[in-house]
């Protein structure tokens, strides 16, 4: 990720080095335990994608704003065989 | 690599820890939000302790800071909560200190955090971009439609800072109560939020509470949306901002990617074929001539140059035309 702002060299010191060393090892940790709790909603997750599915081809999908377009039955997508349910994704679509 | 997904996290379910990095002020704590494993660039919950003191200086990097509690003292003004600042890298903050203490939300964008004890700015600063204003009491809420498609009604937006080159934005978003929007959305760029107050959910991550924060690369699924009481956050982009909306759950970052290059290719197909048909290497993307045509430059002979006194168009003839019938080629 770049805010593609400027950015002005500087020597990093072996101290703030240090600092983000202990952040990187801490942020792993929380990422791990983000990564278990989401696993552990799946089930849930599971529940609001059909009554969301539900609503979508009854009150309809939000397209643009507050205009809704009713999606019918026979379009909704059918889940993948075989699926395993995954939402935290460590770096997006460029993988682990 | 860049920053990971962090979503959903509340900053209320760890403490502060003591910020020993140099140029700070002593009784300054801080909850690590998220953090770019190279640039150390990050974003983080910052409680000032009462009687805090920082003296005047500059950050290696661009810097933003939203008061979320309490009162600072910035140079001769108090600010208040609500209060932004968009401070460019290099740019000499006054002295800041807080009486009873105050809470923060602090994002450096381009380094670690660093403060450089100074009363000057660095001769690289770009002055010109520094900005600060009370969100809360000077900019009315908008409705949401910065982007198109956009959300529903009922989310509301107050725009914070708009990188004109990237587009990236930061701003205050609201959810009224009982808000709702029933699409799945994904982005091509970085998403990043932090609850100030309240409530909201979304289908993937369940509820995000008051502290509650999400730092979440582009491609990844979110929303369906709903607030049943309403809330208030400060949310970023790194890039433009557009929404993919769809309806399919299952779809993966990688699909989602797919999808939005097929949209481009069907949008933009000029530019989309050009920009696959050759093996652009330059790290920084292709060339764009306005930042490397040769200009006149301070030494040209600019009054040599000059055919006119500024205020000319040739091409209007000051007279009838149909006088004497004669016709442009
Ligand atoms: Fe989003």
């Amino acid at each position: 990720m770049s805010f593609k702002n400027l950015f002005i060299e500087h020597q990093r010191s072996a101290e703030e080095q240090a600092w983000i060393d202990e952040e990187i090892a801490e942020q792993e940790a929380r990422f791990s335990k983000i990564e278990k709790e989401m696993q552990d909603l799946a089930p849930q997750r599971d529940t609001w994608y059909h009554e969301f599915l539900d609503r979508v081809s009854t009150i309809g999908f939000n397209m643009d704003g507050d205009d809704k377009l009713v999606i019918k039955p026979e379009d909704l997508p059918v889940k993948p065989e075989g699926h395993r349910d995954r939402v935290v994704w460590k770096h997006g679509a460029d993988g682990d | 690599m860049a920053r990971p997904h962090i979503e959903p996290f509340c900053d209320r379910d760890v403490h502060f820890k003591n910020m020993l990095l140099p140029g700070f002020g002593r009784d300054m704590g801080f909850k690590m939000l998220s953090l770019d494993t190279d640039s150390g660039a990050c974003s983080m919950t910052v409680q000032f302790g009462g009687g805090y003191k920082q003296a005047p200086g500059f950050s290696w990097s661009e810097m933003e800071m939203m008061v979320v509690e309490g009162e600072l003292r910035v140079g001769d003004r108090s600010v208040r909560k609500g209060h932004y600042f968009f401070v460019p890298a290099g740019y000499a903050m006054p002295a800041i200190s807080s009486e009873q203490g105050a809470l923060v939300l602090m994002m450096y964008n381009t380094a670690e955090p660093s403060h450089v004890e100074a009363t000057e700015h660095h001769p690289q600063c770009q002055l010109n971009l520094y900005h600060d204003v009370d969100s809360y009491m000077d900019i009315p809420w908008a409705v949401g439609n910065v982007t198109k498609p956009s959300v529903a009604s009922g989310c509301l937006i107050k725009l914070l800072n708009y990188n004109p080159i990237s587009h990236a934005m930061t701003f205050l978003y609201c959810m009224t109560p009982n808000f709702y929007q029933d699409n799945i959305s994904y982005h091509d760029c970085a998403e990043e939020s932090y609850h100030l107050w309240g409530t909201s959910w979304m289908m993937q991550f369940g509820d995000l509470p008051t502290g509650g924060y999400f730092w979440r690369p582009a491609y990844i699924n979110h929303g369906a949306f709903a607030s049943e009481f309403g809330c208030i956050a400060l949310g970023r982009t790194d890039s433009k901002l557009f929404n993919h909306f769809h309806y399919n759950p299952w779809s993966t970052p990688v699909q989602n990617r797919e999808r939005s290059g097929a949209r481009l290719y069907q949008r933009d197909p000029l530019l989309y074929r050009w920009a696959v048909s050759k093996d652009h290497n330059h790290p920084h993307g292709p060339e764009d001539f306005e930042t490397t045509m040769p200009r006149r430059g301070e030494g040209f002979d600019q009054a040599g140059a000059r055919v006119s006194d500024g205020k000319q168009h040739s091409h209007w003839h000051g007279h009838h035309h149909h006088d004497h019938g004669h016709h442009h080629d």
